[in-house]
């Protein structure tokens, strides 16, 4: 027996005998009572920003101007990482084919399920658990299955390219930043919430600007991802050959 | 409340079998998806904890995209760790 399955097996048998042990052995005191600070949250919420959802307010209400600065760290990062593998002309992508037919159709439904799921997430962001930021990195993931199980020409191939999905990521932001400066023309504060925006359009609740930040951060988030995965696609070969041809 | 904690036990240990696994393994891609259940046994622990929406952030980005972008990075280099060196 090797010396990685003596380790592994001694951490299975910890792993199984020491919740027995902490279930049957140990008092354990579980704090039930709620403190002061979530209660005013929990309790205040609904009345505040006219979500459900204590946590979608505080990020894009009662901290909003916290997440809209992180939004801006974020957008920087991965402008960063485009700028490393900027490109002064698009690659001729030679066409491949991609996996067999089964792993096709499988990721197939699998993208179905993913965008339907993370749509779900978006719009239900300021009533259930969720937001723009996972919905739109569960966009993402569908774009990192589609690159190597249909490759990265069916992608681009549709009009995707990472040029306009950098217009999208620009445009997205753009009105984020509408959204949250805006109330100031109204002599508001930045990133003010319920005495600007409606909290509910007809019958449906939208929480005033929650709705409308998780959706652009969905675009924003999305987009990002999506054209790091295709910068990412780009063979290492198509790099070497422009710098050989640049000389170095 | 009993189950809770169990679970919260199971898949914290379950957690560090899967780091140990993943930083002894030589084959990289191995080691990916070892890191990727090591990221769902965090996501239990999160769900354990009541914290539904880190859980929805955590999946996606460790679970999906970190794991995506590592197979990504794998395939500029080599798949197999060479020891020894």
């Amino acid at each position: 027996m090797t010396k990685r399955t003596l380790i592994l097996l001694a951490l299975l048998v910890a792993s199984i005998i020491s919740p027995l042990v902490v279930v049957n052995f140990t008092p354990i005191d579980i704090p039930r009572a709620m403190r002061e600070l979530g209660r005013y949250y929990v309790v205040n919420t609904i009345r505040d920003t006219a979500s459900p959802e204590a946590v979608a307010a505080v990020v894009w209400d009662y901290r909003g101007l916290d997440t809209v600065y992180e939004t801006v760290v974020l957008y920087l990062a991965i402008v960063g990482g485009l700028a490393v593998f900027r490109l002064s002309k698009a690659p001729s992508m030679q066409v491949v084919i991609g996996l067999t037919v089964l792993s096709r159709t499988a990721t197939k439904i699998i993208i179905l399920l993913i965008s339907s799921i993370s749509a779900a997430i978006v719009l239900h962001g300021h009533l259930t658990p969720g937001g723009g930021f996972p919905g739109g990195s569960a966009l993402a993931v569908t774009s990192m299955l589609i690159v190597p199980v249909f490759s990265v020409h069916s992608i681009i191939e549709r009009g995707i390219t990472s040029t306009r999905l950098i217009a999208i990521r620009g445009l997205a932001l753009t009105a984020l930043g509408l959204v949250a400066l805006l109330p100031v023309f109204r002599g508001l504060e930045l990133v003010t919430n319920q005495r600007f925006y409606p909290a509910r359009v007809g019958f449906i609740t939208v929480s005033g600007s929650i709705s409308l930040y998780n959706l652009f951060e969905f675009f924003a988030v999305a987009s990002g991802f999506t054209a790091v995965a295709l910068y990412l696609s780009i063979p290492e070969e198509w790099y070497k050959e422009r710098f050989s041809e640049h000389g170095g | 409340m009993i189950l809770t904690l169990l679970m919260m036990v199971v898949s914290s240990l379950l957690s560090l079998v899967f780091v140990y696994m993943a930083v002894t393994e030589q084959d990289l891609l191995k080691a990916v998806a070892f890191s990727a259940g090591q990221s769902i046994c965090y996501a239990i622990l999160l769900q354990a904890m009541a914290a539904t929406d880190i859980v929805m952030t955590y999946v996606a980005v460790s679970v999906g995209l970190y794991s995506a972008l590592l197979v990504f990075v794998l395939s500029k280099t080599e798949r197999f760790e060479e020891i020894g060196r």
